[in-house]
């Protein structure tokens, strides 16, 4: 009998090529009964590989090739509990005091954790291959390497690793470290120091021996292998390999019944909250529900006594308290440091979580399914995810958490959490940009090759991979070229590196570091888990999501604008429900801005569906998914809605489930009670039910789960065409459709949006501005849009603008002033810096303002000075107020083009001579109040004065609007050309509605957004704004294939097409797609998505 | 006064000298490794279809009956040399101004040539003579020349006193300055010569400094400067129109040494040598175009000129070192012509040597003599005549699991022997590859190609080996060490090798082989023989 207790996988990130779970498989194939995973300095793919070990039936022993002071490398297998948690601590240590992707344990290091280790001498980069190497066979220094490993794990755990890979070389090292095991008396093992699983993955071996080596397999020489035996071959040719020495082979199975731990003791234990003296957990947690509860419900609430009760008793019995009172603790800690957070996904569905204050949706209230969140059947942790303000309020409370778990019992350091690992692995276009260049490539070649690589949702037939090659000028008959193209396919998924999970953390009662190895992140400060969160998940570690939402940051930085600004303070929890205003607005699909529901789809749908009270939000967020859209729920559902089709249930008893949407399912949770109530699921059996249909759904167990649902109706006495709509429903749609909790999660958000827009629209204009990038529209569509629905917004002035765009009260006017975060290039230290001279003393020229803010750059300078942002320096108290406004601005003698003028001498360095005073050289001009004044040049002060330049066209100024902001607070582009436009028959935005549908129409615009979704067969949807409105367009795949650069590459179309209109939704099927042109300035959409 | 000659699309321009047909159809130079070219000139009928400089070559390749070249180098210095000419057939003072531009002194040329108008049209009609487009201005000083030259198409003549009115209208880029400048101009508004030169000039020099004021000059046509005249090449060529046509290398040989002689006389006249020549033989019938070929260090190449000479032989030879030794020359011309011989009767020859400094070296006393390296040549040259060039220079070990790969490299005798490379690799070896290169205990006589075998085996293992002048039973095998590689090439190598002791018969000695199977064919070889 053979085990192989050598093998890497491709989590020794670039030095192996095989997945573990294809290690596990092809082990089991070969009748090995168990395989040691052993990665580079990690146990990254240990979790991976134990899963898939389980289900092809065979051991996963746990190991790590872990570098030495000298650069070798020691095999470690892990033998016991205690040997884990060694490896776990020896890898930890090493990589803490090390910058992140390096690391060596010393000798002392090994010496102290050494326990439960069994130690092989390694192959070709072992230690005893190196002494080999340095000293020669007749030196002692082999000799003395092997007694080292004696005295620090023990004789007894020391064995001679042979392996053979048919080189005459290291057959010669294989008979000196015989001749010494001999002398010594330890005992042989044979290994194959596996990389791959087959022979070919040898080609991706060597490519990433190039990557590592930062070379091209050209010139990698014998860096690359010298053949393909570093394969997992099965026990028989291992035997006849090594039949001259069958204890090697013997000693192998010796081995592995020592190595006696696996992944299933790993030990973990959630932290236990801390709780007053005398009082338990649960009681503590049973106090603060209550407590929690009075506040949601009021005293009596007999439906919400008996959930919390039920769900009390289900966490008692899963011992799941610490984790509920630790995230309420998270909970307590951001609203005392006044952070938005709010619970999203399953624990919205629990009465626990909403007394917690976890989560904002009343799941009694809307009997959500309690078992999505928590089943005892599933024996695996609740999964609460916290939505955070993104940026530097989410970044506190992972800090809050990463020291407050880190604190032992006498103030000693521990680590107690750490971040979630996340792993980067090799994707279309960085496997072609990779491959193509180990393979010799030319980088234009390979940047045309990943520009070509399609972003498109959708994807045509012809859209492949071979046929991209081909675009790219690549010849598939070419060796080469062939084996670049197969090569891209065979790295895809394969680990390419660790990064750090963007919100998830893990927490351990005692030392994380026994559990699984940590590693520096490349953010300093933070340490990362090996594991990323699903492997966590799957080993039983419990985590905490905080994820940064956008316009949680929106929202947040909203309520202070307001208070600000209008002098009011909103509360978010208490904001009015079903506000008339925000229905209107839903309704009318002026969306955009609004959380969730500005997308061209949900703008689409909105008009037909009218919500009018919360829940209907809860459809409109639920309903544009590609479960409901698949699965062919969307039309039913409005039709219903308009009244246009019956509501009918598929079998009476599915009513009560069915009702609120209609007799259609929209949520998870609907599908997994018709399990329950259709075919008499358990609440576990129904979440497995969903899990099964997960991202790696396979068709065997789908069939299977087919056939129970079936058995499950009939019994049930449901069949036929009813059985059928139920069994269809559930597995066309259970994977892509949202939780109804965490829908409605989402809908509270986007009902804050709504309202806040509706009602503060400077203030949330302001805080959508200052957390961009976001949401689905560019800043310049978010201006153009407030600036329609009647907001001001000005534009950047260093006189008065802040980092960030702040709010201006004139009167009754409340404006929007763009921040100079806007300004292109602009760092915010510099721009920090001017703010802060400003509040000092005004600009009394751009001199003056070069000289004081020294820190600012000449591109700066010149930036500020292109946008219009200088055309106010030095106006001080002299201006007269009738000049203030942008429309004056533009008539004054005093322009953007002045501003350029003076700034490039300015920010022009003197020689030595010249160089101080400058300001001496400067006074021979007028200043800007002489100049209104009517004085003439010379009448003293400092130098402001007009330029000989001519000022801009508006075209210039559009240009250098959105080179420099990208954006323009002026008119629409579109605006200047409307006579012309009007001529060629084109309409505006707003006309069309007057228009009859059925007739041909001509509509024009800059192209703000462009999607192909995966969902709508190769059609093309365009948002086209102009100085009106957005209209859409729709372009058939015909028309799209004949138009296909003009579509895609063209900034302004026009688009001549039949008017479509139903149910108030508006749109141009295209017939007829031409480019426009309209302005130089280069403006920005979203597309593709 | 001054003229200037501008030839736009000067790319485009130089190739259409052979090829006429690119000036009527749609047209665009591509730039660039394939298969990612842009286009950098493109012709009106080819601007009219869309086509713009900075495109890809794939846009523009599916456009209807475009035509697109490739840059070429060689034709475009063969057109400026053409320009050059043009100039000094007019005036003695010539300024080879760009690439794509010369300007011409007048002074003196009225009596000659007529007035400016009528040179300016002399200009134009030789300009198309050398199957060119050029516009053509004659201004008081060189710049306003130039500029307006670029500005303006066909013969413009500016009065003295008009440049800064007629240049006004000019685009700021003419001008050619920095980027910066141009970007700052460009951001100011000032996008014509007109405006430029409106700005007030101290002003202007506080923000662009004395550039920003030169500039300025050039714009209002104000500079004066003095032309910086070119001399006219050297040319050193020697023809001979043949009275009959030569079939035999003997005769040929004669005029060849004859026109050596001559050519390497009028060298020596000058104090100059030679390290490349063209022989240029325009032959009787038929079309000859011949690939290149290189012969040691001599490259002796056919030049496929194949639209302007009507397909005459030209080749070149070119020498590790200068010389003016006609006898060494006429030795490598005729090794040369022996091993490719023209395919038809000569009827014109045709010689040129391109003239370089003459060698200087001083051998020392006590260093070892060196071959000559002329001497080495001609020998080179011999050999490869008779082995090929692939099989000729110094072996050297190639970076490879690859048994017994190695190159050949030139030739060099003393070149770099002792040296080091100061590079250090930034490769980092696994310590299997940095290891200690074992010493050898025995030496391996490797045969060069290698001994076909015939081998039995039993088990996998060799037991008895049969190849030419080699029989024996396997009394000890060792193996096998397998190696493979290159499997993205066509010569990918697969192979499993063997050391055996052969038994070859009772009284004989045992011997050692390396003995290798190739595991793509099966096909077993002796490799070699330790000693």
């Amino acid at each position: 009998m053979y085990v192989e207790l050598h093998a890497r996988s491709a989590f020794s990130f670039l030095e192996g090529a095989v997945l573990p779970e294809e290690l596990a498989t092809r082990s089991a194939e070969l009748n090995m009964p168990a395989t040691a995973l052993a990665d580079r300095d990690g146990v990254y793919g240990a979790p991976r590989f134990h899963l898939a070990a389980q289900k092809a039936g065979i051991r996963a022993h746990v190991g790590a090739e872990v570098t030495s002071a000298d650069g070798a490398r020691l095999t470690l297998l892990v033998a016991s509990r205690a040997g884990y948690q060694n490896l776990c601590r020896l890898i930890t240590r090493m990589k803490l005091r090390a910058p992140k992707g390096e690391g060596a344990a010393t000798e002392a290091d090994f010496a102290e954790h050494a326990a439960g280790l069994i130690c092989l001498t390694g192959g070709d980069e072992g230690s005893l291959a190196a002494s080999l190497a340095e000293g020669g066979r007749d030196s002692g220094a082999p000799r003395q390497c092997l007694e080292r490993l004696c005295r620090i794990f023990g004789r007894e755990n020391v064995y001679v690793e042979l392996q053979r890979h048919f080189d005459c070389r290291e057959e010669a090292r294989n008979q000196a470290a015989i001749e010494l095991a001999h002398s010594l008396g330890l005992p042989l093992v044979a290994t194959n120091g596996v990389c791959c699983a087959t022979a070919p993955q040898r080609e991706i071996l060597d490519v990433f021996t190039c990557l590592r080596n930062h070379c091209r397999l050209e010139t990698a020489g014998r860096l690359l292998a010298r053949n393909s035996e570093r394969v997992l071959k099965s026990p028989a040719e291992m035997a006849r390999l090594f039949a001259d020495l069958p204890e090697a082979i013997a000693n192998t199975a010796e081995i592995s019944s020592r190595l006696e731990f696996t992944l299933n003791d790993l030990g973990y234990e959630f932290p236990r909250y801390p709780t007053p003296p005398g009082v338990t957990q649960m009681q503590f947690l049973r106090q603060r529900t209550e407590e929690g509860m009075l506040g949601r419900y009021g005293p009596h609430h007999p439906r919400a006594l008996r959930q919390v009760e039920h769900e009390l008793k289900l966490i008692e019995k899963l011992d799941l308290a610490g984790y509920f009172l630790i995230v309420w603790d998270i909970i307590r800690y951001c609203r005392a440091q006044n952070i938005l957070v709010q619970g999203r996904g399953s624990a919205a569905n629990s009465a626990v979580c909403y007394s917690l204050g976890i989560t904002a949706v009343d799941p009694v209230g809307m009997e959500l399914l309690f078992e999505r969140f928590l089943s005892e059947e599933r024996g695996e942790w609740p999964d609460i995810d916290l939505d955070l303000p993104s940026g530097d309020q989410r970044e506190r409370v992972i800090q809050y958490v990463y020291e407050h778990y880190s604190q032992g019992a006498n103030g000693q350091k521990k680590a107690g959490a750490a971040m979630t690992a996340n792993v980067i692995t090799y994707r279309g276009r960085s496997a072609a940009r990779e491959v193509g260049k180990v393979l010799g490539f030319e980088a234009e070649t390979l940047d045309r090759l990943s520009s070509l690589v399609s972003a498109w949702e959708y994807r045509d037939e012809k859209d492949t991979l071979e046929r991209q090659f081909r675009d790219a000028g690549c010849d598939l008959a070419q060796l080469r070229i062939r084996k670049f193209f197969e090569l891209c396919l065979a790295v895809q998924d394969l680990p390419r590196h660790l990064g750090q999970h963007s919100g998830g953390m893990v927490i351990c009662q005692g030392q994380l570091d026994s559990v699984v190895p940590l590693e520096p992140a490349t953010m300093p400060g933070r340490v990362v888990v090996q594991w990323d969160k699903e492997d966590c998940a799957d080993m039983g570690i419990i985590k905490v999501d905080l994820l940064g939402l956008g316009m949680m940051a929106a929202l947040e930085d909203s309520i202070v604008l307001i208070r600000d600004g209008y002098g009011k303070d909103v509360d978010l929890a208490h904001l009015p429900p079903d506000d008339p205003a925000v229905y209107a607005t839903l309704q009318k699909a002026d969306t955009v801005g609004m959380f969730q529901i500005e997308s061209r789809a949900q703008m689409s749908c909105l008009p037909r569906l009218r919500p009018e009270r919360f829940y209907d939000l809860v459809v409109e967020v639920a309903i544009i998914r590609p479960g409901p859209i698949v699965g062919k729920m969307v039309h039913p559902y409005l039709k219903r809605r308009q009244g246009r089709e019956p509501v009918t249930y598929p079998h009476p008893s599915l009513e009560p489930v069915l009702k609120r949407t209609l007799g259609v399912p929209l949520f998870q949770e609907q599908l997994l009670r018709l399990a329950m109530i259709a075919a008499g699921f358990t609440g576990g059996e129904a979440e497995e039910l969903r899990r099964a249909m997960g991202f790696k759904r396979s068709q065997a167990r789908m069939e299977e789960i087919e056939k129970k649902l079936r058995r499950g109706m009939a019994e049930r006495g449901i069949t036929g065409r009813a059985a059928d709509e139920i069994a269809q429903s559930i597995t066309s749609f259970a994977l892509y459709g949202f939780p109804e909790s965490h829908a409605a999660s989402f809908a509270l958000l986007a009902y804050a949006s709504a309202y806040l827009k509706c009602h503060y629209l400077a203030a949330f204009t302001a805080a959508l501005l200052n957390n961009q990038p976001m949401g689905f529209y560019s800043p310049a569509t978010i201006v153009k849009d407030a600036q329609r629905h009647g907001l001001r917004v000005k534009p950047i002035d260093i006189a008065r603008s802040g980092w960030r765009c702040i709010l201006e009260r004139t009167g009754d006017e409340i404006a929007v002033r763009l921040g100079l975060c806007y300004v292109k290039g602009l760092r915010e230290e510099a721009a920090q810096a001017m703010v802060a001279e400003r509040a000092r003393r005004p600009f009394a020229s751009i001199d003056d303002l070069a000289e004081r803010v020294s820190v600012l750059r000449k591109d700066e300078l010149v930036t500020l000075a292109e946008v219009g942002a200088l055309n106010w320096v030095g106006e001080g108290s002299a201006l007269p107020s009738r000049l203030h406004g942008n429309r004056e601005r533009e008539a004054l003698p005093y322009h953007r083009r002045d501003a350029l003028w003076q700034v490039e001498r300015a920010a022009r360095h003197e020689g030595p001579l010249l160089g101080s005073p400058v300001s001496v050289l400067r006074t021979n001009y007028t200043t800007l109040p002489s100049l209104l004044a009517g004085e003439g040049p010379g009448a003293g002060g400092r130098a402001e004065p007009s330029s000989p330049l001519a000022a801009m066209t508006p075209e210039e100024r559009l240009v250098a609007d959105f080179h420099g902001t990208g954006l323009t607070t002026g008119p629409h582009p579109m605006a200047y050309r409307r006579r012309e436009l009007r001529a060629l028959g084109i309409r505006a935005a707003n006309e069309l509605e007057s228009i009859p549908a059925g007739r041909r129409v001509r509509v024009a615009g800059g192209v703000i957004a462009r999607q192909r979704p995966g969902t709508a067969k190769g059609f093309v949807f365009l948002s086209l704004e102009d100085e009106t409105g957005i209209a859409n367009a729709i372009i058939t795949p015909g028309v799209f294939e004949q138009n296909r650069v003009t579509v895609v590459q063209e900034q302004f179309l026009l688009v001549e097409g039949r008017l479509e209109k139903q149910d108030g939704v508006i749109s141009v099927r295209a017939e007829r797609v031409l480019p426009l042109d309209v302005t130089r300035a280069t403006t920005r959409s979203h597309d593709f998505h | 006064m001054y003229a200037c000659i501008y030839i736009p699309d000067f790319p485009l321009q130089a190739l259409a000298r052979h090829d006429p047909a690119l000036r009527s159809r749609p047209a665009a130079v591509v730039e660039g490794t394939p298969p990612l070219c842009t286009v950098i000139v493109a012709n009106a009928p080819a601007r009219a279809l869309g086509v713009a400089p900075g495109m890809a070559r794939m846009e523009v390749t599916p456009l209807p009956s475009i035509e697109i070249r490739h840059r070429s180098s060689a034709e475009e210095s063969s057109a400026h040399a053409a320009l050059l000419d043009l100039g000094f057939s007019i005036s003695p003072r010539v300024e080879d101004t760009a690439r794509d531009t010369v300007v011409l002194d007048l002074a003196g040329l009225e009596p000659l040539f007529g007035a400016p108008r009528q040179i300016a049209q002399l200009l134009t009609g030789r300009t198309r003579e050398l199957g060119c487009e050029g516009q053509v201005v004659v201004a008081t000083n060189p710049d306003a020349a130039v500029h307006a030259a670029r500005g303006f198409a066909g013969i413009t003549v500016i009065a003295a006193g008009e440049e800064s009115a007629r240049l006004g209208g000019l685009p700021i880029h003419v001008l050619a300055p920095t980027p910066e400048i141009l970007e700052t101009l460009d951001r100011w508004g000032v996008r014509t010569f007109q405006a430029l030169a409106a700005l007030p000039t101290v002003a202007l020099a506080e923000r662009l400094g004395q550039e920003g004021v030169h500039l300025q000059k050039l714009a209002r046509g104000h500079t004066r400067r003095t032309l910086v005249p070119v001399e006219a090449a050297p040319r050193f060529e020697e023809v001979q129109e043949l009275e009959y046509p030569v079939t035999l290398l003997e005769p040929l040989a004669f005029i060849l040494g004859g026109l050596l002689n001559q050519l390497c006389a009028r060298l020596k006249a000058r104090a100059l040598a030679t390290q490349e020549l063209h022989l240029k033989l325009e032959l009787e019938a038929g079309i000859e175009v011949e690939p290149e070929v290189e012969i040691g260090n001599s490259k002796l190449a056919t030049r496929p000129d194949r639209e302007s000479l009507q397909s005459p032989q030209c080749r070149t030879l070119q020498l590790p070192v200068p010389t003016q030794d006609s006898q060494l020359l006429l030795k490598l011309w005729l090794l040369n012509l022996k091993s490719e011989p023209p395919r038809a009767p000569i009827s014109k020859v045709t010689l040129a040597a391109e003239p370089v400094k003459p060698r200087v070296a001083q051998g020392g006393l006590f260093l070892p003599l060196a071959p000559d390296p002329e001497k080495l040549e001609v020998t080179l040259a011999r050999i490869t005549g008779v082995i090929g060039k692939e099989k000729l220079g110094s072996p050297e070990l190639v970076d490879t699991h690859r048994p017994g790969a190695f190159r050949m490299k030139r030739f060099a005798p003393g070149v770099g022997r002792h040296k080091t490379d100061g590079r250090r690799s930034t490769i980092r070896r696994p310590p299997s590859v940095i290891q200690r290169e074992p010493q050898p205990t025995t030496a391996l006589r490797v045969f060069r190609p290698p001994l076909p075998a015939t081998v039995e085996t039993r088990a996998g293992h060799p037991v008895r080996v049969f190849a030419f002048g080699v029989r024996g039973d396997v009394v000890a095998a060792a193996g096998p060490w397998r190696t493979s590689g290159d499997w993205w090439r066509d010569d990918s190598w697969s192979r499993d090798e063997w050391d055996v002791e052969l038994f070859k018969g009772h009284g004989q000695p045992t011997r050692l082989y390396r003995i290798f199977c190739d595991l793509a064919t099966g096909d077993w070889f002796i490799r070699g023989t330790y000693d």
